[in-house]
């Protein structure tokens, strides 16, 4: 009797438990954070067949971290009416491939680096900063999470590094693109930016 | 019969109130307040506790680029710079890029097989050091006297217990002085001057007229400088720049296949960088802590870690 109550007493503590800790947007980038360093640190994963594995999990898990709708909403800012629907769909799509392109291998050749979580800033009840720092042996680069709550997880619409917001600064340069092209030039570049490869 | 009373009883209990860390209390924080981390955080340091003071002021507004961009009232946060000399510019990013990639990255590379990292990582503590006159200025003339006041212990200390320069015992866990990376153009800022228009120097790369300073400054300020001849000094100097440069090839290179105008891009991650750590100085100085506040942005009191 008293090994049951123990039992139901552990089962009702993690029922009750999960959804708190889920809710926190601290925990849930740092959960994604140490899942892409697993696949990093996996052992068996090694030398140049595993890269397109490892490439392939790493997709997987950043599809769940990363909100791209609102990654190319707030890139495109005022902009993003301009374009038809058919057309955001496949800047969504082409957008998020360019970044994969261009940052994959630069998160694949990440070893010994340690990431810490230091703070958490809350920006309003549905969005918030996650503030880390990558620290390697010469240096400390600043790395923010920028988190929106939507459906009930927290995902990331803005990565900060160094100062710099990536979606400000793809902003920036879609805006001086589309100041003299249409969208469908725009989406243009990014396929060829997507094939150049 | 005990028994599932008392497990009823641990039910109300815990659906009732759900004890929430310092971390899960997310969605209520609407409400600006100093999580005990935050206070822990801060205790660290004197200078972070200043910070602290700043932040809850901070937090209850949002940042323009927050506010919804379906509605109307969207606005977008302007951090953009007037480039009147973008054919200029342009042209100056070319001849920078092409230096980078046929002069300084292979020999950089080189310089890096051969050098240990550790050795290269004491060269760069080296210089670092030897930049303590401009950076100990810039810290008083912003009225950041703490920050002069670290400047300044770290120099002695690492100049004396650090070999010159090479090792930075300063910042060790038990020491804790901070780097203070500042220089005359932030200052400026801090004082509210802007920075005019975006211009690209050949060698040194980004800059503005206000930024420009630096350079000037440096040529009055920076030790290096005063070595005798003249060809001494621009030796010395550009083996500073190899050596920076060993420690992060690759950098440049990312930053340059991940944008669709790499000219662009640099131009924004410039202007971004620069107006950050503005705002991060404003809010450490004395004199312009106040006028900070009182426009404040997301996150200006950023721990300078």
């Amino acid at each position: 009797m008293k090994k049951q109550f123990a039992a139901l007493t552990i089962l009702i503590l993690f029922v009750f438990s999960i959804p708190v800790y889920a809710g926190a947007p601290m925990s849930t980038v740092e959960a994604n954070v140490k899942k892409v360093l697993d696949v990093l640190r996996d052992s068996k994963l090694k030398g140049p067949s595993a890269k397109e594995i490892k490439k392939e999990k790493l997709r997987v898990i950043y599809k769940g971290m990363f909100d791209e709708v609102e990654f190319s909403r707030r890139t495109m800012a005022r902009n993003w009416t301009k374009f038809s629907p058919a057309q955001q769909t496949e800047f969504i799509v082409l957008f998020e491939q360019v970044l994969e392109k261009s940052y994959v291998d630069k998160i694949l050749s990440y070893t010994d680096q340690k990431i810490e979580f230091y703070k958490e800033n809350i920006l309003s009840e549905s969005q918030a900063e996650i503030q880390t720092k990558i620290v390697t042996s010469s240096n400390e680069i600043p790395m923010f999470y920028r988190v929106i709550l939507k459906e009930g997880k927290w995902r990331v619409y803005d990565v900060v590094v160094e100062n710099v917001s990536l979606v400000q600064n793809y902003r920036t340069q879609f805006n001086d693109i589309l100041a003299n092209k249409t969208p469908e030039q725009l989406l243009e570049i990014l396929r060829k930016k997507v094939k150049e490869h | 019969m005990k028994c599932c009373l008392s497990v009823a009883l641990l039910c109300a209990f815990l659906a009732v109130g759900c004890a929430h860390s310092q971390r899960t209390s997310s969605a209520v924080a609407t409400q600006p307040d100093i999580s005990p981390k935050t206070v822990l955080f801060a205790a660290d340091s004197g200078q972070q506790a200043m910070d602290a003071q700043v932040k809850p002021k901070t937090q209850s507004v949002n940042d323009d680029e927050n506010i919804d961009y379906d509605e109307d009232t969207f606005k977008e946060e302007r951090v953009e710079i007037a480039d009147p000399i973008e054919p200029f510019n342009r042209a100056m990013y070319l001849f920078n890029d092409k230096l980078y990639f046929w002069a300084l990255k292979p020999v950089a590379q080189g310089y890096k097989v051969v050098v240990p990292e550790p050795a290269r990582i004491s060269v760069k503590n080296l210089f670092f050091n030897l930049g303590f006159p401009a950076r100990f200025l810039s810290c008083l003339l912003q009225a950041d006297f703490r920050g002069a006041a670290n400047e300044f212990g770290r120099f002695g200390i690492n100049t004396i217990w650090g070999i010159g320069g090479l090792l930075d015992p300063s910042s060790s866990k038990e020491l804790d002085l901070q780097k203070q990376e500042t220089d005359l153009g932030q200052t400026l800022g801090v004082y509210g001057v802007g920075h005019g228009f975006y211009i690209i120097w050949p060698i040194f790369g980004p800059s503005s007229p206000r930024d420009s300073v630096n350079i000037a400054g440096d040529y009055f300020l920076y030790p290096v400088w005063y070595i005798y001849p003249w060809y001494a000094s621009t030796a010395v100097s550009t083996f500073e720049m190899v050596n920076s440069t060993s420690l992060r090839i690759g950098d440049y290179e990312s930053l340059k296949e991940a944008a669709i105008d790499p000219y662009v891009a640099m131009r924004d991650a410039y202007i971004q960088y620069r107006l950050k750590k503005v705002k991060v100085r404003k809010a450490r100085s004395l004199i312009f802590k106040a006028e900070e506040t009182s426009a404040p942005a997301a996150d200006a009191a950023l721990p300078n870690k």
